[in-house]
């Protein structure tokens, strides 16, 4: 088994496990941390097919931006799982095998489509890998990333602008309207209560 | 060398762990993470493809690079949404979520 597979099986199964307990694990700041792992097995298989810039943004990205930012916005909440009591993925798979929508539908969904991907990767003739280019992928990277996609690399500057904006527009208190409309905050039984922590 | 159809099995099973978990969680934080693994394994599949059937012009990784860009903006936009929604009513259960305006 060459080096290369063993790291890959590895990798791979610590993003899997972690995916698993992303869906599965009780409480939701673990998910968000088992996220982040997960993030960082994807990013070790980035580097072992050879995209090590990827693997760079992966990490600056994805772990760095993203797993922090859904992980303050549980603590700014302050919020709870729901239904503390319903804990691990198998009880509530059990509990809910007789409901529709929660029960068969995405276990069919899910398994279905696991299993028919497997089956259709397994049936089909792949081409075998050519070796890397001399040249490494960062410089073809950014030779293609502002020559041919300068477009589409201008737009998502445009798209990571509007969005930064929107969502200090959304999660900005609005008390000056209130103010202004002269209504207490204690007639707004439930934007009211949450002022006073 | 890793054979290009482990790459694609790995995302397959990332993906339907994500879509299990869309599929099945209530509490929209979770779903918003769960997105995330689908988008992560999606750029698996991009990167394989560009490694293995392109190797000297890696236009799949351009295009992860570009699908991490719309997620870090989508996660930005929704945690604002979601954090709206969290101080105007004590829970974020999507599926009691049934008004536009409060």
């Amino acid at each position: 088994m060459s080096l290369d597979l063993l790291a890959f099986i590895v990798l791979g199964l610590i993003t899997l496990i972690a995916g698993y307990l992303v869906v599965a694990s009780a409480n939701l700041m673990h998910a968000a941390l088992f996220m982040g792992l997960s993030f960082v097995g994807v990013a070790g298989i980035y580097v072992v097919l050879g995209a090590e810039f990827l693997a760079a943004a992966q990490i600056l990205i994805y772990v760095g931006a993203i797993t922090t930012l859904i992980v303050f916005g549980i603590m700014l909440s302050n919020l709870q799982d729901l239904k503390a009591g319903e804990r691990g993925v198998w009880a509530r798979l059990v509990r809910n095998l007789v409901s529709f929508r929660r029960g068969v539908v995405p276990l069919v969904a899910a398994g279905g489509f696991a299993i028919l991907m497997l089956a259709i990767y397994a049936r089909t003739a792949w081409p075998a890998a050519a070796a890397l280019p001399a040249e490494s992928s960062l410089a073809t990277v950014g030779r293609l990333l502002f020559s041919e996609y300068v477009v589409p690399f201008e737009i998502a500057s445009v798209l990571l602008l509007v969005a930064l904006l929107g969502a200090v527009a959304l999660s900005r208190r609005d008390d000056r309207a209130q103010a202004q409309s002269g209504t207490p905050a204690g007639t707004m039984p439930a934007a009211g209560r949450k002022e006073g922590r | 060398m890793v054979p290009l159809p482990y790459v694609l099995g790995l995302a397959a099973m990332l993906f339907s762990l994500g879509l299990y978990g869309v599929l099945t969680q209530r509490n929209a934080v979770r779903i918003l993470m769960s997105i995330e693994l689908m988008l992560n394994s999606v750029n698996l599949n991009l990167v394989g493809f560009s490694r293995y059937l392109e190797p000297d012009r890696p236009s799949g990784q351009l295009f992860a690079i570009f699908v991490m860009t719309v997620a870090a903006a989508e996660v930005a936009v929704a945690l604002a949404i979601i954090l709206v929604i969290a101080n105007r009513r004590d829970d974020i259960d999507i599926d009691k979520i049934n008004l536009l305006k409060w």
